[in-house]
């Protein structure tokens, strides 16, 4: 973990006037991962669900997922504002939220298929087709943009070799223009899937494609 | 210690641990003072805490500024139907990266702040909506929550003082406009985020149609030191109006871009220049946005008479709002920039009100041409117009928002529009 080749001060502050390893940035003493079964209830909502391992036909909502999902249910007064949870279960399973997966939603929580969609649509988060292994997403957003976020944002579309939007040949990076992720102090900020990279530019960009090749995360 | 960067001008309250991994273990935060807030709070009862947080004058950071103890004191005071506190750490103004540092670095005193919030409305569930993005924050509140539960610091029977504080961590999905009130409040309720017309205002009827309260995350994490120290020493920051610490979150074109903490009313010239170092490559300043992209530009001769309190920030026809100064140098395109703002707030518009759907995507049309180097001079009296008719007639301000930039730069900055309309090929049409 803390062989990242590249400065990244938003997991491991190595600028600036503080030290930090990434292990003790977001290693398992720390942070860590959270189960799938979504520990105890009160954090059972909130799973980091853009994830490099999907697999867009898996069977939503069983085994410890359905322990996830009945525990979310637990935590709020209407079944109705299980949605998004729901939503985001199905997105960490299956990588984007397609129509089957939104009906299956809408079935268990008592809503019909056409205002799970309205709501699904509305949020930007829900990849409504699937994507690539890597979600990439640069700001280009205005603190970003005054410190070079268009260059950055080229670059990975260059190295991909993909158009924005648009997944690479080999299946592994969509880029996409991301609104502001609230890192302005760090520019340019870049997310791919669950992860924040920092202060990134333009030659770094091979590098960090590079580390996402091999190490996959 | 700092994070990434400190200086020592700041006067930290919240940020006093940012950059130390310890702090986020239950132990560590417990053994550093921890929870004391909250078990004085419970010996205080719900009114002198109102009372203390009222005498502290803390005014809400999430941009309003509005005082945060009168807004608790708007709750019924009898619990007739459930409550809800509800914590919006929904960040995602452009230009502000306050929140997702206070919950990563120390998400146990957004707890203790939440649950002594909780305790001061009557409410027995707090509801902290965390932006969808920050996976990490999530990560550690969720591990944070667990632990204060398993510590019996949440839950039931808090402390063995018989009070009962449920807190779920619920994860946003992408959406600017959540992070508006009672947009947020129908997000927590499986809708679309659209903001709702007020009143019934949320201590009526705010989420689930129950009396709610919102409150934003720097806010609740300052509470608990305001119960433990009093609202007079809160006041040794700060103005009259605008008491105590505020994180400033400083980026854009300065040689240390961070979030530092200072007494509010500090000069914003000293912020650029002594804090964080100075402009970058020694350029001169030609712009700030003292509060985030939702408030008016202003040039540097403003900028040397900024003071950055609420009142201050006024006084030069603009806004703190959540403390997010962006700051640009004379390299910068400002027309550029803000038709970047305006493309967000175009595509962040919920919807509902026609100024705000097809103002912002009008104005950004226009923008977008004015750049191109195709814009004329009327250009400019259209945008006027049009955003004017933008401000206060919709349910939410996000419509005020597209206004601001555009027409303080219009003010401000007319010969940068100027300059691109005389590098224009001239029409074809005579």
């Amino acid at each position: 973990m803390s062989d990242v080749p590249f400065k990244n001060p938003g997991w491991a502050g190595n600028t600036g006037d503080f030290d930090l390893t990434e292990d003790q940035v977001r290693g398992d003493d720390f942070v860590g991962t959270r189960p799938k079964d979504g520990g105890h209830a009160s954090g059972a909502g909130a799973m980091p669900y853009m994830l490099a391992s999907r697999d867009p036909e898996g069977p939503l909502f069983e085994g410890e997922y359905q322990e996830r999902f009945d525990k979310i249910l637990t935590r709020y007064p209407t079944k109705r504002a299980a949605l998004l949870p729901a939503l985001s279960l199905a997105q960490e399973i299956r990588g984007h939220v397609s129509p089957q997966s939104m009906d299956r939603v809408a079935e268990l929580l008592d809503l019909s298929p056409a205002y799970v969609r309205g709501v699904a649509t509305f949020y930007t988060m829900y990849n409504k087709r699937p994507v690539g292994r890597h979600l990439v997403q640069v700001c280009t957003n205005i603190s970003c943009n005054l410190c070079g976020a268009e260059e950055v944002l080229q670059a990975f579309l260059n190295y991909t070799d993909a158009e924005l939007g648009e997944t690479s040949e080999d299946g592994n990076f969509t880029t996409i223009e991301a609104e502001c992720l609230a890192a302005c102090g760090y520019p340019t900020c870049v997310q791919i899937n669950s992860r924040y990279y920092e202060n990134v530019t333009p030659a770094e960009v091979p590098k960090i494609i590079e580390h996402l090749k091999t190490k996959g995360d | 210690m700092a994070y990434p960067y400190g200086s020592d001008r700041e006067a930290r309250v919240v940020s006093t641990h940012f950059g130390d991994p310890m702090q986020r273990r239950i132990d560590t935060y417990v053994s550093r003072g921890g929870y004391g807030a909250l078990k004085k709070s419970f010996e205080m009862g719900p009114a002198d805490v109102v009372d203390v947080v009222k005498s502290s004058g803390l005014r809400g950071r999430g941009g309003a500024g509005f005082p945060t103890g009168l807004k608790w004191s708007f709750m019924p005071k009898e619990q007739t139907k459930p409550h809800y506190l509800l914590c919006n750490a929904d960040e995602s103004e452009p230009g502000t990266f306050k929140d997702r540092e206070l919950m990563r670095w120390d998400p146990h005193q957004l707890i203790e702040g939440c649950l002594i919030g909780a305790y001061a409305i009557h409410a027995k569930h707090v509801y902290i909506y965390c932006r969808g993005e920050f996976f990490e924050a999530n990560q550690v509140l969720a591990r944070a929550v667990e632990d204060a539960y398993a510590k019996g610091y949440a839950g039931t029977d808090i402390m063995g003082s018989g009070n009962d504080i449920d807190v779920t961590v619920h994860q946003g999905a992408g959406a600017y406009i959540c992070g508006e009130e009672t947009g947020l409040m129908n997000s927590l309720e499986g809708k679309r985020g659209l903001p709702r017309i007020k009143p019934p205002f949320p201590a009526a009827s705010g989420a689930f149609g129950m009396p709610s309260t919102i409150n934003n995350v720097e806010t609740l994490c300052a509470v608990p030191h305001i119960v433990s120290n009093g609202g007079e020493w809160y006041r040794q920051w700060g103005t009259e109006k605008s008491p105590g610490t505020k994180l400033f979150c400083v980026s854009g074109h300065v040689r240390k871009p961070g979030n530092y903490e200072l007494p509010l009313g500090f000069p914003l010239t000293e912020l650029i220049e002594d804090v964080c170092g100075g402009m970058r490559d020694g350029n001169a300043l030609k712009a700030v946005i003292p509060g985030g992209s939702s408030v008016p530009i202003i040039n540097a001769e403003e900028v040397g008479r900024c003071s950055l309190d609420y009142e201050g920030c006024v006084a030069v026809g603009t806004m703190l709002g959540c403390a997010s100064v962006i700051v640009m140098d004379d390299t910068t395109n400002i027309v550029k920039q803000v038709r970047r703002m305006v493309d967000f707030y175009a595509h962040e518009s919920c919807g509902q009100c026609t100024p705000c759907r097809e103002g912002s995507s009008w104005t950004a049309q226009i923008m977008r041409r004015i750049e191109d180097g195709k814009g004329a001079e009327a250009d400019l009296d259209t945008l006027m117009e049009m955003t004017q008719q933008m401000v206060g007639t919709t349910i939410c301000v996000l419509s005020d928002s597209v206004a601001a930039p555009v027409q303080s730069s219009i003010l401000k900055f007319r010969e940068d529009y100027l300059a691109l309309m005389a590098a224009a090929e001239p029409a074809g049409v005579a």
